[in-house]
């Protein structure tokens, strides 16, 4: 669970978070679009660095690494399942480093974003309210849904639930004390934040006004430009280098 | 009998940067009656963790009879150490009462007639009779409460750490637990007990482990810390009712009559108690 962490906003000032979600998104995917589209050790480096970079400008290298550690699991299966059917080590690595690839991007941009400022931008880009607002509940509640997960877990730990011990069924029946709980406290506040908001008067005029409008800025374009360089070079390295 | 050494801890949170406990020092040893005391996010849910090794220490070392509990799984030190989470809500999952109290006992290995046993005996003990074969997410905050300190002490640990046990009890109930914990320090056993409430700690333990932003300020008896002015403004406390009636009186009321006295003071005057 602890890749979770990854999509946890903590308030911080950079230069990267006093950007515009839009430009930050744009940027994002074109990286991720790389590792879709090549399975080239360095130019998955070389893309990895830039990242790295990035999230070092945002000062979220330290979130980063621990949401990599989330992902050991996965690394763990892409290479068993790559030494059993491929017998080699290096494609295991390759394709370790674009799932690293791909999940950077993302977290880097989830990392230097506040929710309320994602929100404005799907707003902007006229996506309905009542989308937007649950798209943003639902980021901000990972890390909510992750810290519960955390206390009920200790609750039945005390209580003597071993979640190592048993087989395969034993170690499912032993879920249900977590996860009953965990549904459970979802639900209750679901309705708990709709009763909430609709005291407040959610919903009650059609459009919401914002108090601070989203503003390009000479960074943003900054990396509009990076964003198409970026495309450009996947255009050039797959149509007329023709690499993988 | 059950004896915890706390040495030199330091702990924080993987991801965080301060430490949350600073240098805590202690020994707990059997049949004591303990209060932690403290401010919002002091550290105490922290320290209690560390106690029964949900969390180890960053630094130092938290040993359990001699053993550290990095060594020890929590259902190992479970079954010594009872620690009572502050919210039910974390911690129902079944379909009845019963159920839910049976859980550790099943967890434990318990034959079936001791646990039908136990599991009767303390929900007599707790008033839960009626409520045997009730749904758990359908009962009151109080009666949750109840629940989930009965679903711990049903297997008898030695020692019992309740995190904020009286929050939302009705004034009989919390009598009741304050009942149903002496009797278990007569017997014996130990408690620590975390709580905002002085009146309830006051009545109830003997001794006050008083943190502040991580560090232990205070250690000892809990009348002559609880009279300290300095502590009680550094922790945010309050002095309990009946140290500020002795001052008041000019002499000191015997310990056995503490809860009669309460008792009845708050009878007479309903509105003025805290
Ligand atoms: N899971 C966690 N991750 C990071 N920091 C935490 C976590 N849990 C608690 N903290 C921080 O540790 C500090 C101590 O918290 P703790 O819950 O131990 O306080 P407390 O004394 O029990 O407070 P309260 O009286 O409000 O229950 C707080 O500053 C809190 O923000
Ligand atoms: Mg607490």
């Amino acid at each position: 669970m602890s890749f979770l962490r990854a999509f946890k906003y903590k308030r911080k000032d950079s230069l990267m978070h006093r950007l515009d979600p839009r430009s930050k998104f744009l940027l994002s995917i074109i990286l991720m679009s790389f590792s879709v589209v090549f399975l080239n050790a360095y130019i998955l480096l070389a893309i990895l660095i830039f990242q790295i970079v990035l999230l070092g400008l945002s000062k979220t290298l330290r979130e980063w690494v621990y949401s990599l550690r989330g992902l050991i699991f996965f690394f763990a299966i892409i290479f068993i399942t790559q030494m059993l059917f491929s017998g080699s080590l290096f494609t295991g690595f390759v394709l370790s480093l674009r799932l690293i690839v791909l999940s950077s991007s993302m977290s880097w941009f989830f990392l230097s974003s506040t929710p309320e400022d994602i929100g404005r931008a799907m707003s902007a880009a006229r996506i309905p309210m009542e989308l937007t607002f649950s798209f943003i509940m639902a980021i901000r509640f990972i890390p909510v849904i992750y810290d519960e997960f955390q206390s009920i877990y200790d609750a039945q730990r005390s209580r003597g639930l071993e979640l190592e011990k048993g087989g395969f069924r034993t170690k499912i029946r032993n879920l249900m004390p977590i996860l009953i709980p965990l549904l459970v406290g979802t639900i209750r506040r679901t309705y708990e934040i709709a009763d909430a908001m609709e005291v407040r008067a959610f919903g009650a005029s059609p459009k919401r006004t914002s108090y601070k409008p989203l503003k390009f800025r000479r960074g943003d374009y900054f990396l509009c430009l990076a964003s198409a360089i970026l495309a450009l070079i996947i255009v050039y390295l797959k149509l007329f280098l023709g690499l993988e | 009998m059950v004896e915890i050494v706390v040495e030199n801890l330091f702990f924080k949170y993987p991801e965080a940067e301060n430490y949350v406990l600073k240098n805590i020092n202690l020994i707990i040893k059997e049949g004591e009656s303990i209060a932690i005391l403290g401010e919002n996010g002091a550290g105490k849910t922290t320290l209690a963790k560390n106690l029964n090794g949900l969390l180890k220490p960053t630094q130092g070392s938290v040993k359990i009879d001699g053993v550290d509990t990095r060594n020890l799984s929590v259902a190992k030190i479970a079954r010594k150490i009872g620690f009572v989470c502050h919210n039910p809500d974390h911690q129902f999952f079944a379909e009845t009462v019963e159920e839910e109290i049976r859980f550790g006992l099943r967890n434990f290995g318990f034959p079936e007639n001791e646990a039908e046993r136990s599991i009767r005996e303390v929900l007599k003990t707790f008033g839960l009779e009626d409520y045997r074969f009730r749904n758990p997410f359908q009962l009151s905050g109080g009666e949750k409460k109840r629940l989930a300190i009965a679903s711990i002490m049903v297997w008898n640990p030695e020692l019992l750490i309740l995190d904020e046990p009286t929050i939302g009890m009705d004034y009989a109930q919390r009598l009741n637990i304050q009942r149903v914990l002496k009797k278990l320090v007569s017997e014996g056993r130990s408690i620590v007990v975390i709580t905002h409430d002085v009146d309830f700690a006051a009545s109830l333990c003997e001794r006050a482990i008083i943190l502040s932003k991580g560090e232990v300020i205070g250690d000892g008896c809990l009348r002559k810390l609880l009279s300290d002015s300095e502590v009680i403004e550094k922790a945010s406390l309050k002095k309990p009712f009946l140290i500020e009636l002795e001052e008041e009186l000019g002499f000191s009321i015997m310990e056995e009559d503490f809860d009669e006295i309460c008792d009845f003071l708050t009878r007479v005057f309903p509105k003025c108690h805290s």
